[in-house]
């Protein structure tokens, strides 16, 4: 009897604490794309100031916006515009977007889409591609080879900012059957591991060595490839911002990390990791 | 009930103590059980509501146009399991065979473990092989056929395969040791040799115990998400036209778990019918898992009901 109680006792105590130990992390969820940077930021901080914070890309954009309106973090990454549909859909959430770089998101091919001579595609071929009527690299200037389009799953900010870009408005993009891709690292590899591949990604994942960011054909025949002076001078049309969400104000912990983020120290972080940096006046929507 | 010897008092109070924690835990177990199946029921409402069993039989699922249908995904679960089975069911019972009925003790004890040890493996490592090799390995493999990518069908069943193997194979293991060694002795004694008696006796006596390894091992495949979803291709609506076609195993696919492991269960937080749709998957997958599992179970028990 007395035995149990002691061990009941144990076990309640342990568990406590273990309560009280996980009690106030800092817990980051969304985008893979801005994840290396505020990983970097938050090791940082970790090491100089002892905070602990937990980050994580469950569900690219869309999943950071969910985890902070459910209060299951306290900041949300993510790497396109805030949209209204984000505020009607957690009313309750008073979602504070703070920029924290710009990026591009490009078209990647694999190297043997890019040696077979396809550096740039329009808008119509894009959409062509997209909704399965332009099937073959031939038809585009390259060699024989079916197309093999990875789409990023819906609710990835790539996805959102390329769906505005073909179609004006992710909700009038076509309904097609492709194959999914979630993470940028799961984008990068299996194009760089298929041949005939395409997918969007961020221009700067795109290492030119196993994928290729194809330059973008504009209306006047003009081709802007996505580099970061062509997003900061507005030209390269899918440019996009990449920020951090907070329910409200920052305060505390969330304040230390995003005014290290915006500090020259964050912003240098932003630059290292091919991002624009917010100094560079970026004129992306 | 048996009834021991009369107890003294304090040991008898210590027994009750003790059942009545281990009853008290059975049935927090069996509430957690239910209140699942309550909660996927529950939020589930508007999809039936919406769609009723046209969410069943529905061969298309577009959420931006409010069209949802299970049945692609309910055929890539069943493809993939089966072709798991396929792959994991010769190899781990013939494994089995031989641990149980040709090494030693020592030897057997050697290779169970090692093969039990495959199964502590967590699984996104054996998706990262999968990535890394078997995508490769099959998209070469399957080039006759012309697949777009290695992401099809049969390769998220051959990686499954590999991961059921060891929960298999050590079930198949006991199954066949379970049998008793008069009937190996009897067998022999009778002028069998060695393998007619691994096949005519051991073998057929541990039918049941055999079948359970099996349905136990596609109760794990069924549940497995994310080693499949990294090489699936998670490609909606892949309705075949013809049921028995073997061709869609070589194009991508999407099942129950790697839709539900995707990040449209994000996008569908806050909306009513969208979160529906995807606890009525829950809840789909969770009676297929359910249904297989007891199965499996009931054989176990047949099993161990006549050893």
């Amino acid at each position: 009897m007395l035995r149990t109680g002691k061990l009941l006792l144990t076990f309640g105590c342990l568990l406590a604490a273990g309560l009280a130990f996980a009690a106030k992390p800092l817990r980051i969820n969304g985008s893979t794309t801005v994840n290396p940077v505020v990983a970097e930021a938050a090791e940082i901080l970790r090491a100089e100031r002892g905070l602990t914070i937990h980050v994580d890309t469950q569900g690219g954009s869309s999943g950071g916006i969910a985890a902070l309106g459910d209060g299951r973090a306290e900041i949300a990454m993510i790497s396109r515009p805030l949209e209204d549909e984000d505020r009607t859909r957690y009313p309750k959430a008073h979602f504070q977007p703070i920029r924290i770089g710009s990026d591009a998101v490009a078209l990647v091919v694999s190297r043997d889409v890019w040696v077979g001579g396809v550096h740039s595609l329009s808008k119509a071929e894009v959409q062509g591609i997209y909704e399965g009527r332009i099937r073959s690299w031939r038809e585009l200037g390259g060699s024989e080879r079916r197309i093999v389009f990875f789409n990023k799953e819906p609710g990835r900010g790539t996805w959102e900012v390329f769906a505005h870009w073909a179609y004006g408005d992710p909700q009038k993009a076509p309904l097609v059957n492709l194959p999914e891709v979630g993470a940028n690292e799961e984008a990068l590899n299996k194009v760089a591991s298929t041949q005939g591949a395409i997918s969007q990604l961020s221009s700067s994942w795109a290492d030119g060595k196993r994928v290729f960011a194809l330059g973008i054909k504009k209306e006047d025949g003009k081709v802007v490839q996505p580099a970061l002076t062509a997003v900061r001078d507005g030209s390269y049309p899918l440019a996009r911002p990449l920020q951090v969400v907070t329910d409200g104000p920052p305060r505390g912990e969330s304040k230390a990390l995003v005014d290290f983020l915006l500090s020259p120290r964050g912003q240098a972080l932003v630059e290292k990791h091919g991002y624009l940096a917010v100094s560079g006046k970026a004129a992306a929507r | 009930m048996i009834e021991a010897a009369p107890l003294p008092a304090i040991r008898r109070r210590r027994w009750e103590l003790t059942r009545l924690l281990s009853m008290g835990f059975a049935s927090l177990a069996a509430l957690a059980f239910l209140g699942m199946l309550a909660l996927f029921a529950v939020q589930s409402l508007p999809i039936w509501r919406h769609a009723g069993m046209d969410f069943l039989l529905g061969e298309s699922w577009f959420f931006r146009a409010q069209r949802f249908g299970v049945l692609p995904m309910v055929y890539g679960t069943l493809a993939v399991s089966a072709v798991a089975l396929l792959t994991a069911a010769p190899l781990g019972i013939g494994a089995a065979l031989l641990t149980a009925e040709v090494l030693p003790r020592r030897g057997r004890l050697a290779i169970k473990t090692a093969i039990e040890l495959l199964a502590g493996i967590p699984s996104v490592v054996y998706g990262l092989l999968g990535v890394l090799l078997l995508r490769n390995w099959m998209h070469r493999l399957l080039s006759p056929w012309e697949p777009l990518s290695g992401d099809t069908l049969l390769t998220g069943g051959v990686l499954l395969g590999v991961m059921v193997l060891p929960t298999i194979m050590t079930l198949a293991d006991d199954a066949l040791s379970g049998i008793p060694a008069a009937q190996r002795l009897a067998a022999r004694a009778l002028g069998l040799n060695r393998a007619e008696t691994a096949f005519r006796i051991s073998l057929r006596q541990a039918l049941p115990g055999l079948a359970s390894a099996v349905l136990l091992g596609l109760g794990r495949a069924l549940g497995e998400t994310i080693a499949v979803f990294l090489v699936i291709g998670r490609q909606d609506n892949q309705w075949p036209q013809r049921l028995l076609s073997l061709q869609p195993l070589t194009g991508a696919g999407q099942t129950l778990t790697t839709k539900l492991g995707g990040s449209e269960t994000f996008l569908a937080y806050g909306d009513l019918l969208h979160w529906g749709a995807m606890m009525g998957l829950s809840l789909v997958l969770f009676g297929v898992v359910a249904l297989v599992n007891l199965a499996g179970a009931r054989l176990a028990m047949r099993r161990d009901g006549r050893a």
